[in-house]
C-alpha cells in the first residue's frame, strides 16, 4: 500500500475514534448530568411526605395561630437557614417555650403543608 | 536538585526537536540531488533517536511522578502505581494521550522508507508534523496551565501554542544548520541551492515565529506572574526573566543572520556563498544552545510554584509607588515632563534603529534622553522598601483577628503610639523620633508587608522594637489587620449617607450565630444581599430595633438583610428583646464579642472624645454594607445626620445602593 494511503486510513481511524469516543462516553456522560438534574428536581421536597430534624432558636409564639417563629439551619431540599414561621401541631408542644430558647424540632409534611410534631429544647431546661 | 529537573529537560527538548526535524523537512522541499536525499535520511534516522527519547523520558516522568504521587519512591518501579496514575489524574489521560501520538508517529517514521511520489511527501511530513506538534501543545494540559482559573481556556490554549511554535522554531535549528553543512561543504554543490531556500523560507517561518513566541509567552507570563513584584521576588520570576534575557540573545543571533548572512548566502560561491553558509551553519547551532538553556529555564519553571502563588521577596530598599504624587506636590509635573522625554526618546533610539544616515548619533542621543527623562521622572516616586514589602497576609480582615489585634496592641504598642494609635502614649516622650500616628492617612500607603517588616525587625534609628522573636507570625498580621481598620476608622470618621457609586470602606469580615444554628459570615451575604449591620445596647436601642422590625420586609424586599449585634454580647439576648411586637431579623448571639470590637473602630465619630479609638465601644451604631462587602452608610445617635433615624431615610439609602450596577468585589487584602 501506498504510504499516503494508509496516513489517510489512520487519520480516519482517529476520526472515527474520537467519533465513537465521543457517542460511547461524551453523549452517555452528558444524559447522565440531565438525569441528574432531574433527579435532583424530583427528590426536592415536592409531592412525598417527609421528615426533617432542624436546629434552630424560638424567636415568637403565636398561640393564637398555632405557630412558632424559629431561626433555623438549612432543611435539606426544602429551604435554606432563615426565621420562618411553622404551625405546631398540638398547642402543649409549645407551652412554656420563651423567646430565644434553642431547640430541635420535628417537622413533617408535603411541603409546603409542613408541621412541627416534636419540639426538644437544647438549654437543658426541663420540658 | 531533584532528578526530574533532568528527566524533564530531556523530555521537553525531545519533544520540540521533533516538532523541528518535521518542520525542517517540510522546509527543505523535495528534492532529487543525492546529498539534500542523504540529509533526508540522516534526518529520519534522528527522528527516531528522538522519538525513542522522547518515550523513554516520558516513561521516566511518568515513574517519578508515581514516586512523587504515592510519597514512596519505590513505587517508581511499580506498575500498580503506574497505572493508578495513568488512569486517575489528568496527567495521566494526557501522558496516555501523548505516549499514543507518539505510538502512530513511530509507526510513521517507519513507514518513511517506503515513500515513494509528492502524494506520500506532503502525506509523510504534514502528519509527523501535525502529530508531534500536538502532542507537543497537549504538555499545556499536563502543566501550571491546567490548574488556572478562571480564564482556564485562554491560559490553555496560549501554553498549547507557545509550545508548539518553540518547536517548529528551535527544532528546525539543528537540522537547518545540518543540512547548511552538508551544503558548504565541497561535495555539497547540488544541495546548494536546496540549501539556501530552506534556509530562507525557516527565515520567514521564524519571523512569524518570533512574534508568536514571545507574545503567547508574555500572556503565560501575565497569568503566572501578575505584576513587577512576583517578577523581581520570586523564583518563578526570575526564571522568566532569564528566559526573556536568552531570547533576546537568540533573536539578536537571529536578526544577524538574516541581515548580514542570508543575503550572502547566494553570492559568488568558493569566495562569499560558501564561507556564508558555514558561518550561517555555526550561527544557528549556537542558537539551538541558547534555545537549550531556555529549555532549561523552562524544565525548572515548571518545577516551580507559580509566582501568583508565592509571596514575593523585594530585593530593593526602594519602590515606586505613584500614591507620592497625592502627596508631594509638584510630583505630578515632574513625572508628566520626565516621561515625555523619556518616550521621544524611545521614539528617537527606534527610529535611529531603523534609518541609516546618522544612526548611531541618533540612538545616542534617543538614550541619553531616555536615561534623562527618567531621572528626572522616578526619583520623587520612590518610596522605602523592605523584603517584605510585598509579603501577602495570612490572616484575612476579620473580626477575629483585628480583636486579638487589638488586645496585643493594648500589650504592647499602646505606651508608645496612645490609646489613639496617635503616636501620643506616655512613654513617647524622650524617643529619638516621635513613634508614628497610626491613625494618619499615609499609614495607608505603606504595604501591610512594609509594616510587618516593622513589627519584626523594629525601626532603630526611631527606637520602635521589634516584636518578630516575642510574637508568633499570625500575632503579627493580625496586628496589621488592627491597624488596618484602625486607620480605616479614622478615615470613615464622617462618614454617614451613601455615596453612590463610590465604595472604599471595606467591612472587615465577621462569623456569627443566632442560637444553636450554623455559623455563618459576614462575607456570605456578598454579591446577593446589602447588610445593614445594628450594633445595640438594650434597653437604649429598643425603640429603634422594633422601627427597623417593622421595616424589615421591605427592607428584605429590597435585598437587604439585617443583623443586629448586642454590644454586650449577652448569648441570652433573644429572651431580652422583649415578645411584642416581634423583632424577628437576625441577632447575633455567638462571635458578637468580637464583631462589635472590630466594628467599634468604624464607628467614631468627628467629636474629640472620639480620639480615644480604643475607649468604650458605642452604645448604638448602623452600617449599611453593600453587596461588593462595602461600608457605604453610617449611623450614629448623636452624631452624624440625624435623619437616618427615619426609616423612609433608610430605604432610600437601601434603594440607591439596590440601584447600582454591580462591581468587582470588596479585597480580601490590604492592597495599593
Amino acid at each position: 500500500m501506498r504510504l499516503w494511503r494508509a496516513v489517510l486510513l489512520v487519520n480516519l481511524a482517529l476520526a472515527l475514534g474520537v467519533l465513537l469516543g465521543y457517542v460511547a462516553w461524551g453523549r452517555p456522560a452528558a444524559q447522565l448530568e440531565r438525569d441528574l438534574v432531574a433527579a435532583r428536581r424530583e427528590t426536592g421536597a415536592w409531592g412525598q411526605e417527609r421528615t426533617w430534624d432542624v436546629r434552630g432558636v424560638v424567636r415568637a409564639v403565636l398561640p393564637d395561630s398555632g405557630v412558632i417563629v424559629v431561626t433555623h439551619d438549612e432543611i435539606p431540599g426544602y429551604m435554606p437557614a432563615m426565621t420562618m414561621g411553622f404551625r405546631v401541631h398540638e398547642p402543649q408542644l409549645y407551652q412554656g417555650l420563651d423567646i430565644g430558647v434553642p431547640v430541635r424540632f420535628t417537622l413533617k409534611g408535603v411541603p409546603p403543608n409542613v408541621l412541627v410534631t416534636a419540639i426538644v429544647r437544647l438549654d437543658g431546661a426541663p420540658q | 536538585m531533584t532528578p526530574e529537573l533532568p528527566v524533564r529537560l530531556v523530555h521537553l527538548a525531545a519533544t520540540l526537536a521533533l516538532v523541528g526535524l518535521f518542520t525542517a523537512w517540510i522546509l527543505a522541499g523535495r528534492s532529487r540531488c543525492p546529498t539534500a536525499r542523504a540529509w533526508d535520511r540522516q534526518v529520519a534516522t534522528l527522528m527516531r533517536w528522538v522519538l525513542g527519547l522522547v518515550v523513554l523520558s516520558a516513561l521516566a516522568v511518568l515513574a517519578l511522578r508515581a514516586g512523587l504521587a504515592t510519597g514512596r519512591p519505590g513505587a517508581a518501579l511499580e506498575p500498580a502505581a503506574w497505572w493508578a496514575l495513568l488512569t486517575g489524574s489528568q496527567f495521566g489521560t494526557v501522558w496516555l494521550l501523548r505516549l499514543g501520538l507518539m505510538l502512530l508517529l513511530g509507526a510513521l517514521v517507519l513507514l518513511a522508507e517506503r515513500e515513494e511520489g509528492a502524494a506520500d511527501w506532503i502525506a509523510l511530513r504534514g502528519e509527523g508534523a501535525a502529530l508531534a506538534a500536538v502532542g507537543a501543545g497537549a504538555l499545556a494540559w499536563a502543566g501550571h496551565a491546567a490548574a488556572v482559573e478562571p480564564g482556564g481556556g485562554w491560559a490553555l490554549a496560549a501554553d498549547a501554542l507557545h509550545v508548539a511554535a518553540a518547536g517548529a522554531w528551535f527544532g528546525s535549528l539543528g537540522p537547518l544548520a545540518l543540512l547548511l553543512r552538508r551544503a558548504a561543504a565541497p561535495s555539497g554543490a547540488d544541495a546548494r541551492p536546496v540549501a539556501v531556500l530552506a534556509v530562507r523560507r525557516f527565515s520567514a517561518l521564524a519571523l512569524a515565529l518570533m512574534t508568536v513566541v514571545p507574545l503567547t509567552g508574555l500572556y503565560n507570563a501575565w497569568v503566572h506572574v501578575g505584576g513587577v513584584a512576583p517578577l523581581i521576588g520570586t523564583t518563578y520570576g526570575w526564571l522568566i526573566s532569564v528566559k526573556v534575557l536568552l531570547l533576546a540573545g537568540i533573536a539578536a543571533l537571529a536578526v544577524h543572520n538574516r541581515r548580514r548572512l542570508l543575503p550572502a548566502l547566494s553570492g559568488d560561491g568558493p569566495t562569499v556563498g560558501r564561507p556564508a553558509m558555514t558561518r550561517l551553519a555555526r550561527f544557528m547551532a549556537w542558537e539551538a544552545g541558547l534555545a537549550l538553556l531556555v529549555l532549561v529555564a523552562t524544565a525548572a519553571l515548571g518545577l516551580t510554584p507559580p509566582a501568583r502563588h508565592v509571596s514575593p521577596w523585594w530585593p530593593f530598599s526602594f519602590r515606586f509607588s505613584y500614591e507620592t504624587m497625592a502627596d508631594v506636590p509638584g510630583v505630578g509635573l515632574r513625572l508628566l515632563v520626565g516621561s515625555q522625554v523619556a518616550v521621544l526618546g524611545l521614539v528617537a533610539a527606534v527610529a535611529g534603529a531603523l534609518v541609516r544616515s546618522a544612526r548611531w548619533p541618533l540612538v545616542g542621543l534617543g538614550a541619553l534622553s531616555v536615561a534623562g527623562g527618567l531621572w528626572v521622572a522616578l526619583p520623587p516616586l520612590a518610596v522605602d522598601a523592605y523584603p517584605t514589602t510585598y509579603l501577602r497576609s495570612t490572616v484575612p480582615y476579620h473580626a477575629v483577628s483585628i480583636a486579638h489585634g487589638r488586645t496585643l496592641y493594648l500589650a504592647h504598642c499602646v505606651a508608645c503610639h496612645g490609646l489613639g494609635g496617635r503616636g501620643d502614649g506616655p512613654a513617647a516622650v524622650g524617643l529619638p523620633r516621635p513613634p508614628a500616628d497610626l491613625t494618619a492617612p499615609h499609614t495607608n500607603q505603606h504595604t501591610a508587608g512594609d509594616l510587618y517588616w516593622w513589627l519584626t525587625h523594629g525601626i532603630p534609628r526611631g527606637g520602635m522594637p521589634g516584636f518578630g522573636d516575642r510574637l508568633t507570625a499570625e500575632d503579627r498580621w493580625d496586628l496589621i489587620n488592627f491597624l488596618r481598620a484602625l486607620a480605616a476608622g479614622e478615615q470613615a470618621r464622617a462618614l454617614a449617607l451613601v455615596e453612590p457609586g463610590r465604595p472604599w470602606l471595606v467591612a472587615p469580615d465577621a462569623s456569627f450565630a443566632v442560637g444553636p444554628t450554623a455559623e455563618r459570615s459576614l462575607k456570605s451575604f456578598r454579591e446577593q444581599f446589602m447588610v445593614l449591620l445594628v450594633l445595640f445596647t438594650l434597653p437604649a436601642s429598643r425603640e429603634r430595633l422594633v422601627e427597623l422590625a417593622e421595616a424589615y420586609s421591605v427592607l428584605q424586599g429590597l435585598g437587604a438583610e439585617v443583623l443586629a449585634v448586642p454590644t454586650d454580647a449577652d448569648p441570652r439576648i433573644l429572651g431580652r428583646l422583649g415578645a411584642r411586637p416581634p423583632i424577628l431579623f437576625p441577632v447575633a448571639t455567638e462571635g458578637a464579642a468580637d464583631l462589635v470590637t472590630a466594628y467599634a473602630l468604624l464607628a467614631r465619630a468627628l467629636t474629640p472624645d472620639s480620639l480615644r479609638a480604643l475607649a468604650a465601644p458605642p452604645g448604638h451604631a448602623e452600617f449599611l454594607i453593600d453587596r461588593q462587602g462595602y461600608v457605604r452608610g453610617r449611623f450614629l445617635p448623636g452624631g452624624g445626620l440625624p435623619s437616618w433615624r427615619d426609616p423612609r431615610t433608610l430605604l432610600d439609602q437601601v434603594r440607591s445602593l439596590a440601584r447600582e450596577a454591580p462591581t468587582v468585589p470588596a479585597p480580601d487584602e490590604h492592597v495599593h
